[in-house]
């Protein structure tokens, strides 16, 4: 079968490489730094029903209710399944409430609404004033062992995978690529650093999230891709046990994730170019505590335990005066019709969660591209638990 | 939580991002905008092959603003100095467990790590004791998961009673607060070879110490090791990987403190666990020097939960 080379170590090379291993495929990842550092570890964890976006993005909608059921089978031990609650504090967002029932209800996404009593008896440390309640399949996962299963999964069944591991090269010949060239980062025992060499391949998958620009570019070629940052904060202290989302349109500190012993707030979000400085502005940080106190008042005096960003891979071309508007779902691009560079896919947009479906959709397009009638099979087969991965 | 970790913002200008604090290398922004209680600092990173050859440090100089964590340091020194530098890092939150290190002399993680609040003008990086380093501040985990059985489970029931749970959740659950990061492996002195207390005429195994305070950790260990293999029938699971430090003395207080959880869900298994927790390389090994406790920055008290093993009865040794 064809070897797979895969640039990028988040949760969609990890899925990717699980879906071509079982589908019979030799595969290797290849990642500059440690496995999902780029998007994917910096996740919320919000587990999205799909209700985020149904109203106005009802294709990532379906994906993620979809996305959302498979992953709770596929991965308990990474998850708190507690749902979550949409909360309406004033009229505007009263108004929104029967707009986004039905946007649910036409996705597939199961609701059940609460009175604002029996919705401070499932969650004590919401407002007083919050005016109606629904509750949805949210849930809360940690980021690293949800993506962390999927490539303990693939190593297992033989893929090759290097971290700390730059791609400086892609190679094309005649048209079609023939594999990377590449540079280790870590010393060896020598004392060298920065040993080049290469890998062939018969494909390459460009899934470098928001870097898929900037690898497109070493074969020549372009992917609309565009870094969306935003900033998140986590304060000490678990506020409530469900997820609370505002019941308006998808806008900024509208969410609170509960994890662990803290609170996840977010999000911020702005476009820039380069993924690899990200700001943390400090008035996106007090932004944050302050309109998720809106909905949990405690937000507001919970000690920081930390802030950060991390860099959306939005698929650009959008109107970036509201770029909560720009669509979550994901496309993949075959080079080969699209620059007439042979073997050289690019997997762009998505969210941390949908890895999986993502995956689906670039293996079933290089099994129609090599010419292999083989099943996706990730969908009901049981992954190794993220401990696995240091077994091995 | 400890002295060092972020604090809520409090800018005198809110409206300059954090990016303005830059480092020294780039072009300074316009100090209008600049916080006031940026400095400027020595960060001094050990740099070093697989198992620490060639073990030498780095200093980077670089200005330093009252938000910035030595994760945000490091980030920025890799892209903007010396894109070699290797650390692990991943959440940015402390949820991961991939960005603890020695950050003067004491393990913290990195990224819930504030530079300014170390209080120090040079503020040194070290990798983890106890684990493999596989280059710079990156250390070999496997040795600590090697004791950590991959089926254990890693949700738990919440503390608090709720007044109610949601339609369909039966009860409200949680991640376990052990984020597997190896600060305690590396704090404890009997994983890493530092341990200078006494004999206890009261140990259960003669082996309980390293030899000599003075050797090298590593060779420390692999002498008790093989000591203890000598002296015991029982052997640690055959997947353990090749490397000595696999196969240690003491199994150490993170894998320890998994083992309690399990026990704690799954009571019904109780000999079966206590007989990894209470056999040759577990609990027996423990001096009690609390250094687990102080170093988890993930509240889990791993010395408390050796403890709970240690008076628990069962395991084929009481």
């Amino acid at each position: 079968m064809e070897h797979i080379a895969i640039i990028g170590g988040g949760g969609t090379a990890a899925a990717l490489a699980h879906d071509l291993i079982l589908r019979g495929f030799s595969v290797a990842i290849y990642e500059r730094g440690e496995f999902f550092s780029g998007a994917t570890g910096r996740h919320h964890g919000l587990l999205h029903s799909g209700a985020r976006y149904a109203v106005h993005d009802p294709e990532a909608a379906r994906e993620c209710i979809e996305e959302n059921m498979i992953l709770r089978r596929l991965v308990p031990q990474a998850m708190e399944q507690n749902d979550g609650l949409f909360v309406a504090l004033d009229d505007e967002d009263m108004a929104y409430r029967q707009r986004l029932k039905d946007a649910c209800a036409a996705s597939g996404i199961p609701t059940r609404d609460y009175t604002p009593e029996q919705a401070r008896r499932l969650e004590p440390g919401l407002t007083e004033t919050v005016l109606a309640a629904m509750q949805v399949p949210d849930a809360t996962f940690d980021a690293w062992r949800l993506a962390l299963p999927f490539l303990a999964t693939a190593r297992a069944g033989g893929a090759t995978i290097h971290n700390f591991t730059e791609v400086i090269g892609i190679d094309v010949q005649g048209g079609a690529v023939r594999g990377l060239r590449l540079r280790t980062l870590t010393e060896d025992v020598h004392g060298a650093r920065g040993r080049e060499w290469t890998a062939p391949a018969d494909m390459v998958v460009n899934a470098a999230g928001a870097w898929a620009g900037k690898v497109a570019a070493l074969a020549g070629v372009h992917v609309p891709i565009q870094p969306g940052p935003g900033v998140l904060v986590a304060i000490e202290g678990r506020v409530t046990n469900m997820v609370i989302n505002r019941m308006r349109k998808a806008s900024e500190g509208d969410i609170i994730v509960p994890q662990r012993r803290l609170s996840v707030l977010g999000t911020s979000m702005w476009l820039t170019n380069d993924p690899d400085h990200l700001d943390i502005p400090p008035e996106h940080v007090q932004r944050m505590v302050r309109l998720c106190s809106e909905m949990v008042p405690a937000c507001a005096d919970a000690a920081i335990r930390s802030a950060w960003s991390a860099a959306r891979p939005l698929i650009g071309n959008a109107d970036a005066a509201r770029p909560q508007e720009i669509s979550r779902t994901f496309d993949c691009y075959d080079h080969g019709t699209r620059d007439n560079v042979s073997g050289l896919l690019s997997i762009i947009g998505g969210k941390g969660m949908t890895l999986r479906a993502m995956a689906e959709k670039t293996a079933d397009i290089i099994c129609r591209l090599t010419g292999h009638d083989a099943p996706c099979r990730t969908r009901e087969t049981p992954l190794l638990p993220a401990r696995a991965f240091y077994r091995s | 939580m400890s002295d060092a970790e972020k604090t809520a913002p409090e800018s005198p200008d809110a409206t300059a991002p954090a990016s303005s604090v830059s480092s020294s290398s780039l072009p300074s922004p316009s100090p209008a905008t600049e916080p006031q209680q940026t400095r400027t600092l020595t960060v001094r990173v050990q740099r070093s092959g697989p198992g620490g050859a060639n073990a030498r440090f780095d200093d980077y100089r670089l200005s330093v603003g009252p938000e910035d964590s030595v994760l945000d340091v490091l980030d920025r020194i890799r892209v903007e100095t010396d894109p070699t530098l290797v650390y692990r890092h991943s959440c940015h939150h402390s949820s991961c467990g991939t960005c603890a290190m020695r950050i003067n002399g004491r393990e913290r993680l990195a990224c819930i790590t504030r530079m300014l609040a170390l209080g120090t003008d040079v503020v040194t990086l070290e990798p983890l004791r106890s684990l493999p380093v596989l280059g710079d501040l990156m250390v070999d985990m496997r040795p600590m998961f090697a004791h950590i059985d991959p089926d254990w489970g890693y949700v738990r029931p919440v503390e608090k009673a709720s007044t109610g749970v949601p339609h369909g959740v039966a009860r409200y659950t949680r991640l376990e607060n052990c984020i597997e990061c190896g600060a305690c492996m590396s704090a404890c002195p009997v994983s890493n070879g530092t341990d200078d207390m006494p004999p206890a005429t009261a140990q259960p195994a003669q082996h309980a110490a390293p030899q000599s305070t003075r050797q090298p950790a590593r060779q420390a260990a692999s002498q008790a090791a093989s000591q203890a293999a000598q002296d015991t029938d029982e052997s640690l699971p055959t997947d353990s990987p090749a490397d000595p430090l696999a196969a240690p003395l003491f199994i150490g207080p993170a894998p320890l403190a998994a083992l309690n959880r399990e026990l704690a869900r799954h009571p019904e298994r109780r000999e079966e666990l206590l007989h990894i927790g209470k056999g040759p390389h577990g609990e027996r090994h423990c001096r009690r020097h609390m250094a687990c406790s102080r170093a988890c920055p993930s509240g889990v008290y791993p010395a408390k939960d050796i403890m709970d093993i240690r008076m628990m009865h069962g395991g084929g040794k009481d």
